[in-house]
């Protein structure tokens, strides 16, 4: 189940990572759904896991993505799938392996179908659309980029991973929206690496990172860290608004949600401490 | 920044070592596997690391273990002195992430080296003097 894991961790992040690839709108539109079907059956095998007591983290081999036609990709996801396949035997909750196994086969034939195309993801054109931004504008966007595309991947997995081991359902939400904002974002971060030919594979998180052993300290420095991060969109924006009103824009309204993320943190630390006090 | 060379943990290390940041608990963890033959300087075989810090400290991450893979302990100390020597010319908060980097290579060879004597030593953490002031934030981007 461990390697089911990490092969389905490692099949969701690639089909995520064609999608950005890909230009035609409807095979990347398909490729989101389906690489979030994945990370879905991701959590699902997680939570049999953690029902059966076994210990497990979000370890994974690099996933090679470095391609010219998005062909090389769909052919290599449809070889993951395959894999994917094999391993789902060790699945002892029958519905549960029914269940990939059949989005799985369904998943594969779709992907087969999707028409090849030339991949500009990798060609380190570093512009966006036609914004002409100065070079040290273009810099400053290139590291924001690899940095917070990283940044939200490890907040998918630290609250996804925090989520999957609790039971309070207050929490619990909480948890869900960071998740689904990260993944927002994660999306919006990675297409503009792929625009400007930058797109990369966030690296692996150590364990120590989601494996959170003082949730209050946790949140605490999360909530200093959503506070640096504004500041960090705010000069962004400062440092394109003179070249691109839209970029300038986005980087505005990712600060205001990361307002809203701090008072989410904020919630969750109160509840903590309110609830250690009750004790 | 795409692609660090290196990148990852290794299930079969015979060593690992720990570089890290006081101030903001920042950490580069190496890990070596090491070819020794009797009365040579031990090779580093194969070398891995990961970082929890930021995009500089992966970049040099990436440069520093390339240089490191193929060499032997006497001259991977040469490289450690070497980039350490380079950053007292470096602003602090420039500083920090290269050097965290060499130490936990230190730390690394000094673990394999002193288990030979206590077999059950657990991983050494070297930590850095330079301060790492990122515009981010000086509590370590663990959990943004």
């Amino acid at each position: 189940m461990k390697k089911l894991l990490e092969k389905t961790h490692e099949a969701w992040l690639a089909t995520l990572m064609t999608a950005f690839m890909a230009k035609n709108a409807k095979s990347k539109q398909t490729l989101f759904e389906f690489s979030d079907i994945m990370f879905r059956h991701f959590t699902w095998i997680e939570h049999d896991l953690i029902v059966r007591g076994m210990d497990y983290d979000y370890d994974r081999d690099h996933i090679p993505i470095k391609v010219e036609r998005l062909k090389t990709m769909t052919d290599n996801l449809l070889s993951r799938i395959s894999d994917l396949e094999l391993l789902t035997i060790e699945c002892e909750d029958e519905n549960l392996r029914h269940r990939i196994e059949s989005d799985l086969s369904y998943i594969s034939k779709v992907i087969a179908s999707i028409p090849d195309e030339s991949v500009e993801a990798f060609d380190m054109n570093r512009k966006y659309g036609d914004v002409e931004l100065s070079r040290e504008a273009t810099d400053a966007l290139t590291l924001f980029l690899f940095e917070e595309s990283y940044k939200e991947y490890e907040l998918i997995m630290i609250y996804n991973y925090l989520k999957a081991h609790s039971d309070d359902e207050f929490i619990n939400r909480i948890f869900q929206i960071m998740v689904d904002e990260s993944f927002f974002h994660l999306r919006s971060f990675c297409q503009m690496m792929s625009d400007m030919g930058i797109l990369g594979v966030p690296r692996v998180i150590h364990r120590s990172l989601y494996s959170v052993e003082d949730m209050e300290s946790f949140l605490r420095d999360g909530i200093e860290e959503e506070t640096a991060a504004k500041e960090q969109c705010r000069e962004l924006s400062d440092a394109v608004a003179a070249d691109s009103e839209e970029l300038a824009s986005f980087f505005d309204f990712i600060n205001y949600q990361e307002s809203y993320h701090i008072d989410l943190m904020k919630e969750a630390l109160e509840y903590y401490t309110s609830s250690k006090s009750d004790k | 920044m795409a692609n660090p060379k290196n990148y990852g943990s290794m299930d079969d290390a015979d060593a690992i070592g720990i570089g890290e940041n006081p101030q903001n608990g920042e950490k580069v963890i190496i890990y070596l596997r090491v070819n020794e033959k009797d009365g040579e300087s031990p090779l580093i075989e194969d070398i891995a690391f990961q970082a929890i810090g930021c995009m500089t400290t992966v970049v040099a991450g990436s440069i520093i273990t390339g240089e490191a893979k193929g060499i032997d302990f006497d001259v991977a100390e040469q490289l450690v002195a070497v980039t350490l020597g380079m950053l007292e010319n470096v602003a602090p908060e420039e500083a920090a992430c290269s050097e965290m980097v060499a130490l936990s290579l230190k730390a690394a060879m000094d673990t394999y080296s002193r288990r030979k004597e206590e077999p059950d030593l657990p991983a050494m953490i070297y930590k850095i003097e330079n301060n790492c002031v990122t515009e981010n934030s000086d509590n370590g981007g663990e959990n943004r």
